[in-house]
């Protein structure tokens, strides 16, 4: 008889009455067809022990009773397929009190939730039947199709450093689900301005554990209220007045210090026997703060027989107005800039910074929608997208790659990895640097609170959240830690410095340059 | 010993469609008003249906009457409904509809941007109201905001044991804390009953976790009248895996759309059953050819039958049915490639406690509304009437129960039986060796399943009734929990919800003895067809000198006559 295949269960156990701290116990589980978390959790109450404490109640994702951390991801156990193959540790969600085991006290959610006068208001009933069209009531009914399982709150980054500043992903879903819906008369934006509007980084992680309903609380509500804000002059912030003043003013979200990149490079650079033509778009950042790291995105196109154009009179992307709601502007510089690349006649747009790039892909074409203008007629890549999936892994320069023994970390650019859906790109080209001691850290992912204005705005908050994530980076003793983003890579370069720390923080595009260079990083 | 008692005007027991609406009903008067949650306010089975809300507003058909809703209700019960009630019910439920706008629903429109409607089961006219595929959550979450706008007390978590009742009048409940242990005494002049349904009885069901019966088995233990409690629905398609939600509800929408039923030979078997129909036929109907199927050994290993709807175009699977792929996807499977499994699944009680127009129960300051009442659907109930009673029939007890207790005389509690309760709800915990509650009850829930499901003879239903009565000895004398931790103690909850389950289950077999026919849900294969001379009459369950008593009790008909009298 062939053993049945077990899974183990690794389970966070604690009851205040008697624990101290919380402590682990280890259960294996037969494997069945389409098991799912919470079958697991049932044989273990009802066949190992029956101690084991979890909520559950209608096991069909639509009540948000068993939402647990699953493998450290908030998640409803009735809705994760358990996987024969891998280990499992469960825990309870966190930036809750524990009631006991996996079960936590949701009240301080509720609460917060009950101040935000979560109702419809309006100062009198309407006449029945009331009419409402299909358009007018969308995005409120999507809204309201949240559950109440707290999974956004528990995984959001600006919630556990914010902590009462910062009401939540799901607060500001509540609030925006009144705000869009006609009916209602109450003033949202102000309130959630004052419950932490703009204490979003905008990382994503909302809407990657809403996994029953798939709501886009960051695009939604969050940015949807931030818009409002700033068309009732409550928003954005004062730390972000000088980002919008300066796009106005120049076409850039910083001011010039040193020569920007576009002079120091011709408006083409030639290799001999091209493969591909792209415009290498640089972004306010590399173009005037960090321009060594477009110098190596430029050395590493070349490398590999790309022949690139330089777009001397570009204009900021406006991330950073599309994120914390400051839309006017954005469009003439989405304009600006389409209309430009057209008369570049160029196909494929390659940039390193993923905020650029991800306003470039889903931002932009919602503009141009909205501003009659036609699509845009290239094709946007991410650089590692691009030399990975466009160019080819097979065809990428390898044999002039020089070993760099180095131990090297990876931090995940929220904008890289959920909005673009790009994290095994930038890991492949890590991994054929010669020689290269490569860490992957299980919190690769978190965000480095740099995103969504909060570096701009809510300076001590984005700190403390790049705080975590420099210990989590840090642990493993990396000489370098490596990322994908103008934007995380000074963020980290910050935080490195304030840590007084030896450790270099270089983009992959760097390391590729460095190793192409045959440096030394020692 | 000494316990916590909390004051309150009017409780109410559950924080489902019903027991909130109740609770924003009561709470038009100065009283204070208190829910009481087995689980977390927003989580109650209410957010679980899907299909709709019915109210005849004609939006769509303009000839549709409450007349002739009625008039549904009625033929769709079997004619066992009690027309009072279903008077109410129809003329009511547009109002109540309108009421959930106000609080804040958002209901899908009509290109003319009215609620919109969509034609169910056995209706005349399109007259489901509904809000995507999720209406229930709409309701039960528009419910939770005008609570939390009106600031009424809400206690999450707690499991109401036993109705307390003194000189023969209701003077609170007594609580498990689950959250603590601490056993506790709300003490209220008025009492809504709106615990829900009792799905939990059986091994294979669409309910939540929550559902075990324990409303009706309070009432009956306070010797409240119930009635109808022969008259379980079963849904024909539940899922059959993962096994933690075996049963869930597999929408009617998928046989709309074309979906076929496949033995585990491939064939497509409904032709033997009813060629005409097919897989269109009765909910019952279906139900019970796919139970035969899987009885007679054609079902596949997970005691189930293929629903299909892979030869589809992807487009309208995508586009119709787009719920179900994605819970399907979610566990692994995509319908649009591969076919479902499916059981059929207990779903809902028509049968319970038996009330007035006014939610009045036999016992003073008692009202019931929701799945926990009975006598609104008779012997079966139409789809999308349960969100339309829960609303309506809520209304109406908190309203009633408000009045009540604005006039009623302070409670006070009987101290006797309250030691009583407490030892009673203590002696499991206590208990160092004996039985284990978790598989008592999934022994209980066999079988209910295997002897008084969708088919039911004499012997099945006596052989229920010996286990049913055994186990009563037994449990109550040697039940011991495992778990001594006093906070959130599932193990303890279950074994006090066991014993209320014997006691459902018990209702439910003696009633369906009793009813020597087959109408509406109740089908006895010994006794395959209509009895109007003999049966077209209600059962009412009580307790009376500790015994169980059944006697039967003529039906109200009012408007609509069933096509034999």
């Amino acid at each position: 008889m062939v053993k049945k295949q077990k899974v183990q269960f690794r389970i966070q156990r604690f009851n205040p009455d008697i624990d101290d701290e919380p402590t682990y116990v280890t259960f294996e589980v037969p494997y069945s067809d389409r098991q799912g978390v919470l079958d697991a959790l049932h044989y273990i109450f009802q066949n190992l022990d029956s101690t084991l404490a979890y909520r559950w109640n209608c096991r069909t994702g639509q009540c948000g009773s068993c939402a647990i951390n699953i493998n450290g991801i908030p998640g409803l156990a009735c809705r994760t397929v358990v996987d024969p193959l891998q280990k499992y540790i469960l825990e309870p969600l966190s930036n809750f009190p524990i009631i006991r085991d996996l079960v936590v006290d949701l009240g301080p959610g509720f609460r917060r939730l009950e101040k935000l006068r979560p109702y419809l208001e309006r100062t009198s009933a309407p006449d029945r039947p009331e009419k409402l069209t299909r358009e007018e009531i969308s995005a409120a009914m999507e809204l309201r199709s949240c559950i109440e399982c707290f999974s956004c709150y528990a995984a959001c980054p600006a919630v556990a450093s914010a902590k009462q500043e910062f009401s939540g992903p799901i607060a500001m879903r509540e609030l925006a689900s009144f705000e869009f819906d006609p009916r209602d008369q109450g003033d949202r934006v102000q309130l959630a301005v004052t419950s932490g509007l703009y204490d979003c980084t905008s990382c994503g992680m909302c809407k990657e554990v809403c996994i029953p309903k798939h709501i886009d609380t960051r695009r939604t509500a969050i940015e949807g209220l931030r818009a409002l804000a700033v068309e009732r002059e409550m928003g954005p912030l004062e730390g972000h007045q000088g980002f919008i003043k300066q796009i106005e003013s120049t076409g850039y979200a910083v001011d010039v210090k040193s020569p920007p990149l576009t002079d120091q490079l011709p408006d083409v650079i030639e290799v001999d026997d091209p493969v591909d033509e792209v415009l290498f778009y640089p972004g306010c950042l590399i173009n005037l703060r960090i321009q060594q790291v477009g110098l190596n995105v430029v050395e590493v196109l070349k490398r590999n027989k790309v022949r690139v154009h330089i777009p001397k009179d570009f204009v900021c992307c406006t991330s950073v107005a599309f994120r914390t709601g400051a839309r006017s502007i954005a469009s003439e510089m989405v304009i600006r800039n389409t209309d430009y690349f057209r008369k570049l006649g160029v196909n494929k747009v390659v940039g390193l910074c993923p905020g650029c790039m991800s306003t470039i892909k889903q931002d932009w074409p919602i503009v141009l929608h909205e501003k009659d203008k036609p699509p845009y007629d290239f094709e946007p890549f991410d650089i590692n997208e691009y030399l990975v999936d466009q160019l080819g892994f097979e065809r990428f320069n390898k044999q002039d790659l020089k070993p760099l023994p180095i131990r090297v970390v990876y931090h995940d650019p929220c904008h890289l990895n959920r909005h673009q859906g790009i994290s095994e790109e930038p890991r492949k080209l890590l991994r054929l640097i010669p020689e290269i001691d490569f860490i992957d850290v299980e919190d690769s992912d978190r965000c480095c609170g740099a995103g969504g204005g909060v570096r701009a705005g809510r300076r001590e908050l984005s700190q403390e959240i790049a705080g975590i994530k420099y210990d989590i980076l840090s642990e493993v003793k990396p000489d370098v830690i490596a990322t994908s983003c103008s934007f995380c890579f000074i963020q980290l370069v910050d935080v490195v410095k304030s840590s007084n720390s030896n450790i270099k923080v270089m983009n992959i595009t760097d390391l590729l340059a460095a190793s192409y260079r045959g440096e030394s990083l020692k | 010993m000494t316990f916590e008692i909390i004051d309150t005007d009017v409780l109410i027991v559950g924080a489902g469609g019903a027991g909130c609406r109740a609770a924003i009903a009561s709470s038009e008067t100065n009283l204070d008003i208190t829910v009481i949650t087995k689980d977390i306010l927003g989580k109650a089975h209410t957010v679980m249906a899907e299909g709709g809300i019915n109210a005849a507003l004609a939006n769509l058909d303009p000839d549709d009457l409450c007349e002739i809703h009625g008039r549904d209700t009625c033929s769709a019960g079997a004619f066992l409904n009690n027309q009072n009630l279903v008077e109410i019910l129809v003329e009511d439920a547009p109002k109540r509809v309108y009421d959930l706008e106000n609080f804040g629903a958002i209901f899908s429109r009509t290109p003319d941007g009215l609620i919109m409607q969509r034609p169910f089961g056995h209706q005349t006219y399109r007259r489901t109201c509904y809000a995507g595929d999720r209406t229930g959550h709409e309701v039960l979450s528009t419910l939770t905001e005008e609570l939390r706008k009106r600031e009424i007390n809400i206690i999450d978590e707690v499991f109401a044991t036993s109705l307390l009742t003194n000189k023969n009048r209701v003077v609170g409940v007594s609580v498990v804390d689950i959250r603590t242990g601490n056993f506790k005494v709300f003490r209220a002049p008025a009492v809504i009953m709106a615990a829900g349904g009792a799905g939990r009885i059986y091994d294979v069901t669409t309910n939540a976790q929550a559902d075990v019966g324990s409303g009706y088995a309070m009432a009956y233990k306070a010797g409240v009248e119930l009635i109808d409690m022969e008259q379980f629905q079963f849904h024909p398609t539940g899922a059959a895996i993962p096994p933690a939600a075996r049963g869930r509800l597999v929408t009617e929408g998928v046989r709309g759309e074309g979906g076929i039923l496949l033995n585990k030979d491939g064939e497509r078997f409904m032709k033997r059953y009813n060629p005409r129909s097919m897989e269109l036929a009765g909910r019952d109907e279906v139900a019970r050819s796919i139970a035969t199927e899987i009885r007679e050994g054609r079902g596949t290993k997970n005691e189930a039958v293929y629903l299909d709807v892979s030869f589809l175009p992807t487009k309208i699977i995508e586009e119709r049915l787009p719920t179900m792929l994605e819970d399907f996807l979610d566990i692994g499977i995509d319908i649009r490639n591969e076919p479902m499994e499916v059981t059929p699944t207990a779903h809902h009680v028509m049968g319970g406690i038996k009330i007035d127009a006014l939610t009045a129960t036999n016992l003073p300051g008692l009202y019931a509304a929701g799945e926990v009442a009975g006598g609104v659907h008779g012997g079966n109930r139409l789809g999308g009437n349960a969100l339309a009673a829960g609303q309506v029939f809520g209304e109406i007890a908190g309203s009633s129960a408000a009045k009540y207790a604005s006039t009623a005389r302070s409670p006070s509690l009987d101290r006797k039986a309250i030691n009583e309760e407490y030892e009673r709800v203590m002696d499991s915990l206590n208990r160092e060796n004996g039985l284990s509650p978790i598989k008592e009850l999934k022994q209980l829930q066999r079988v209910m399943w295997d002897r008084a499901g969708l088919f039911r003879n004499e012997q099945d239903l006596n052989a229920a009734l010996r286990f049913i009565n055994g186990h009563q000895k037994q449990v109550t004398s040697q039940l011991a929990v495992q778990n001594k931790a006093t906070r959130y103690n599932t193990e303890w909850i279950n074994a006090l919800e066991l014993l209320d389950m014997l006691l459902v289950a018990e209702m439910f077999v003696r009633s369906a003895l009793l009813r020597k026919e087959s109408r509406g849900a109740h089908y006895r294969t010994d006794y395959p067809s209509l009895d109007n001379k003999n049966w077209f009459t209600n059962i009412v369950v009580s307790k009376q000198n500790g015994k169980m008593l059944l006697q039967t009790t003529p039906v109200v008909v009012t408007k609509w006559h069933p096509p034999w009298a």
